[in-house]
């Protein structure tokens, strides 16, 4: 017979590695996809109370991060009500010159979350899952029902898009009107 | 794998260890390379902008809310320790206790508890250079974007609760007036605030929030001047004509 551990319980020390480990890139997550604190608190805590309940269907603590993003998005459209990626782009082209566009340092990471913030959802939502959620293309078709090449080319207009407009706020600069 | 393929990728995926993606930036001579280290770049910025201040306490209210939900449903013996612990809490502080940890971690609460510890501050009136100042920003990944107020007296890298800052003091008219600026801090609301003797008020601002102190009986028009004065150096002149008109 093993010793009896009078402790925490395996599984609620599982629980508590995770909120420890996850839960800050959780409610940055949270708060790029909800652009406001409040919500993306209630977003975390609610994910982490549905992923208590069904800890036993996480197979492997790698899977844990994609797992709970994918439970904060479900919380998250059941907030708002609407389906997510709603609108499938189907212009899958990439303009050439777009392409070899070099992206730019800016250094200034105030008006790189200023111009996040602009950035519109369909944009917005895969960078987030890829920055902060560390999910590879395929991991973030398979969570929004999309096609990997639908995906890429979202994240690729999504820097191209952030591009835009850090450099457009330092050209409307360079020109004080 | 060809140039533009190769750019196109990248562009998605710029952290993509792919071999064959790899292999053409070792082999390319057509600055692909060049391309590659821009890319890592720009997503090096991308990631610590993302990287917002966490809100204090987020982890054990995470873990209060499962143990009090699990005390809930299973009214064992298992787990006691914690799940009574949490509604110790509760029975004996109830929702009075709740508000009051809400208050003490509210923008006004935080700003005004970070006053005494540099509160010699405000009598400093030898001027800083505008060099100094911008230091102070730079240490916090903000470029000023227009010109700095005059009478800057005081400038210190700080964290407000869980907040990284800028510390700043004014002097206008010889009335010290201190703006926090903290970058990350998004979503603030605008208002005024009344506590401990200080007079604040609270705004956001470019990527971040700007709470503006003063002492009780600081004139309005100092701490008006204060508040455009940062406004206008960390957003720009262009930017606050076009937000503001
Ligand atoms: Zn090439
Ligand atoms: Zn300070």
């Amino acid at each position: 017979m093993p010793p009896v551990h009078k402790d925490v319980n395996p599984k609620q020390r599982q629980y508590e590695a995770m909120v420890r480990a996850l839960s800050a890139d959780l409610y940055r997550f949270a708060f790029w996809l909800s652009r406001n604190e409040s919500v993306a608190q209630d977003l975390v805590q609610e994910t982490f109370l549905r992923a208590w309940k069904n800890l036993d269907s996480l197979r492997d603590a790698e899977s844990a991060k994609p797992w709970l993003i994918t439970i904060l998005r479900r919380e998250h459209a059941r907030l708002y009500e609407r389906k997510r990626f709603d609108t499938v782009e189907l212009d899958d082209t990439v303009p050439e010159e777009a392409a070899f566009a070099s992206p730019e340092r800016s250094g200034d990471a105030a008006q790189v979350r200023d111009a996040m913030l602009k950035l519109p959802d369909k944009y917005r939502e895969p960078l987030a899952m890829q920055v902060l959620g560390g999910m590879s293309c395929d991991e973030i078709a398979a969570a929004t029902d999309q096609q990997p090449g639908a995906v890429m080319t979202q994240l690729f207009r999504a820097r191209q898009r952030l591009k835009d407009l850090l450099g457009g706020r330092a050209a409307a600069e360079g020109g004080r009107k | 794998m060809n140039c533009l393929e190769f750019r196109r990728r990248i562009g998605a995926e710029p952290r993509s260890r792919a071999p064959e993606l790899l292999a053409h930036r070792d082999s390319c001579k057509d600055g692909c390379a060049a391309f590659w280290q821009r890319a890592q770049r720009f997503d090096d910025d991308l990631e610590a902008a993302l990287v917002i201040p966490l809100p204090e306490g987020l982890v054990d209210r995470i873990l209060l809310a499962q143990a009090t939900g699990e005390r809930r449903r299973q009214v064992g013996m298992r787990r006691a320790w914690l799940a009574m612990a949490a509604s110790v809490v509760i029975a004996f502080a109830g929702v009075g206790m709740l508000w009051r940890q809400n208050d003490l971690n509210s923008l006004p609460a935080l700003a005004v508890a970070h006053m005494p510890g540099e509160i010699e501050a405000l009598s400093l009136t030898q001027p800083m250079t505008d060099a100094q100042v911008e230091a102070g920003f730079m240490g916090r990944a903000t470029r000023l974007k227009g010109p700095m107020p005059n009478g800057v007296t005081y400038v210190h890298d700080c964290t407000v609760g869980p907040y990284p800052a800028v510390h700043l003091v004014t002097r206008m008219n010889d009335e010290p007036v201190v703006a926090l600026y903290m970058p990350g801090k998004m979503d603030t609301k605008p208002g005024t605030f009344e506590r401990d003797g200080w007079e604040g008020r609270q705004m956001p601002l470019r990527g971040g929030t700007l709470v503006v102190l003063a002492q009780r009986g600081a004139s309005r028009g100092a701490m008006d001047a204060v508040e455009r004065g940062w406004r206008a150096a960390i957003e720009g002149p262009a930017a606050q004509t076009i937000g503001r008109i």
